[in-house]
């Protein structure tokens, strides 16, 4: 730090209008900061603010300081004469896929991780811009893409149907099984709308993403390590359980919890893949500030508590993290 | 065992681009619906994405103007917070560049329904400008990472080199700093202007249905069925994805930016 203190001491002495320069820095301090406030802390604010507002009918919404919002997520309108549990299961829904996906996804993509690190460094220069493109590709064309594939009338429903398969299920009595999974109608195999077309979508939105949040972990893993318990006799399968897991345990962990977190906002998948009655947080709050609704203030206090949600399982988190640590 | 391996990749690779495929190849179809494999293949939908139908020429245009908006913006408040961060480190600094990284780190719809208020009280809502500075606020954490990699990156002795001979500040930044951080500045804009292309959600809501992008028509075409123009649109996307990061891999240190190790090859 004091080679640059020095540096700036010297830039401001050379200048020629040194105290000018010290002032034109300060602004643009300023400018940025408040820059920074307004669009990145103001929205949350807002956000906030809104959800204690009310709801006229016919007239959007005015600022108030009511928790009737709240009271609706976790009781219903009608408490206390009568109970509903309806946002709450929601929001349950939302955990439920998406701590479901995010496991699909890490778990996937660990080995393959592994993997790609042990490849030359232009073959994964290579499997990166692979990664990386599909990555970046947004929800709607992937949603398009699984849509497509698993749609009843093309896709893998008509595969199944033309290749036999779905004859054989019968045959073999699979396919009661499917059936009683909802994975099935009477006719041939389904997978619209089911958990798992929904789970498999969103473990794949996240996939490239947990291989690109574990690859700094996995590419810093010492193979000297791994070697050395090889060479002491230790099997393939023992040097990963001893060796090799435990190093990764925590960013394993941290991916997991950050790609959740991600999940919890899923939009496009819940509406397109999930039957209407496991609907989510996020599809609520789609619905009552962009929607047919249009009760801007409830939808503020659903993102307000999806986003506490997130938090706390981001500090819960935080806190397995320093204790395993510790350890 | 090595044989394995290769096959679980192998199996991982086609399933990532199964979906893909199969967009690319419904793009082909000469009728109104999707089929896969396309029937009677046509290049026509090409021709329709890019020229004739005024809702995805638009739309492309939209895309493309709020992604290098984006993405430009977003270097620029990116480089003064990273720089600042790099050069002091002193305790705002690390601050600002949190709460610069705050919208990128929580689920997007939170940030999306507090931009659509902000907007509305701020008087932006609905009009494209609005559009790029909230892509660019919410992707500016890419380019904060980026850059501070690349400062990061500079050998401090080059920097005692140039002040012991009497280079000012400024001197020292434009011809040591500044070229040695320049590819990792470009890859931040790449990343920016990939995933504001692609993105959804905000833009969903800063938007308020007064234009559209290419996403946001996707989006809107959902509920009358898919048509195979929508397929030439997710193929332009995945080429100019590839395009961008083959640069930034071919250019920049893709490995590097990644994370990865240094001291092995």
């Amino acid at each position: 730090m004091s080679l640059t203190d020095d540096m700036h001491a010297q830039g401001r002495s050379a200048a020629a209008a040194p105290d000018g320069s010290a002032m034109l820095r300060r602004v643009g301090l300023f400018v940025l900061s408040a820059i920074i406030f307004i669009f990145c802390v103001l929205p949350f604010g807002l956000v906030l603010a809104i959800s204690f507002g009310r709801k006229i009918d016919g007239a959007g919404w005015v600022w108030d300081f009511t928790l009737e919002n709240y009271q609706r997520f976790f009781v219903g309108v009608l408490w206390p004469d009568e109970v509903t549990f309806l946002y709450l299961q929601q929001l349950g829904y939302s955990f439920y896929f998406a701590i479901i996906a995010s496991l699909v996804a890490v778990l996937t993509a660990l080995p393959f991780t592994l993997l790609l690190t042990r490849l030359g460094r232009s073959a994964q220069a290579l499997w990166l811009v692979f990664i990386m493109a599909s990555l970046s590709l947004s929800e709607v064309f992937i949603v398009m893409g699984w849509d497509i594939l698993l749609s009843n009338n093309s896709g893998l429903p008509k595969l199944f149907k033309e290749t036999g398969l779905t004859q054989w299920l019968k045959d073999t009595g699979y396919f009661q099984t499917l059936r009683d999974w909802g994975l099935a109608n009477p006719r041939n195999v389904k997978f619209k709308t089911s958990d798992f077309a929904t789970i498999l979508t969103m473990s794949y939105l996240v996939w490239p993403y947990a291989v690109i949040l574990l690859y700094p972990a996995l590419s810093r893993i010492d193979p000297a390590l791994a070697e050395a318990a090889r060479t002491m006799g230790a099997g393939r399968w023992t040097v990963t359980r001893t060796v090799t897991l435990p190093a990764i345990r925590l960013p394993l962990f941290g991916t997991t919890l950050l790609l959740f977190v991600f999940l919890l906002g899923t939009y496009v998948t819940v509406t397109v893949f999930a039957a209407p009655n496991k609907h989510t947080t996020a599809v609520a709050i789609y619905t009552n500030i962009r929607g047919a609704n249009l009760n801007a203030p409830f939808g503020a206090a659903q993102a307000v508590m999806l986003l506490v949600a997130a938090g706390v399982c981001l500090y819960l988190g935080h806190l397995f993290n320093r204790r395993s640590e510790a350890r | 065992m090595r044989f394995l391996g290769a096959l679980y990749m192998g199996l991982a690779a086609l399933v990532l681009s199964l979906p893909i495929v199969v967009v690319c190849g419904a793009a082909l179809n000469s009728g109104r619906s999707m089929f896969f494999p396309p029937r009677e293949p046509t290049m026509r939908r090409f021709g329709e994405f890019f020229v004739s139908e005024p809702v995805w020429t638009t739309a492309l245009w939209n895309s493309v103007l709020v992604a290098v908006g984006a993405a430009t913006l977003a270097v620029l408040l990116a480089w003064p917070i990273a720089y600042w961060l790099w050069s002091t480190g002193t305790r705002l600094s690390k601050v600002l560049a949190g709460l610069g990284s705050l919208p990128f780190a929580v689920p997007p719809i939170v940030f999306g329904v507090g931009l659509g208020f902000f907007w509305a009280f701020a008087g932006g809502l609905g009009a494209l400008w609005a559009g790029v500075i909230s892509h660019a606020i919410l992707l500016m954490a890419l380019p904060l990472v980026t850059i501070s990699i690349g400062l990061q990156s500079i050998d401090r002795a080059h920097l005692d080199a140039a002040a012991t001979m009497g280079a000012t500040e400024r001197m020292i930044f434009r011809t040591v700093v500044l070229p040695q951080t320049l590819p990792y500045t470009i890859s931040g804009f790449f990343f920016v202007l990939v995933l504001s292309f692609n993105e959804f959600t905000v833009i969903f809501f800063v938007s308020a249905s007064s234009y559209a992008t290419v996403t946001l028509q996707i989006f809107n075409s959902l509920r009358n069925g898919y048509t195979p123009t929508m397929a030439v649109a997710a193929i332009t996307f995945l080429a100019v994805s590839v395009l961008v990061f083959s640069a930034v891999a071919r250019w920049g240190d893709l490995p590097r930016l990644m994370g990865a190790d240094q001291s092995r090859k």
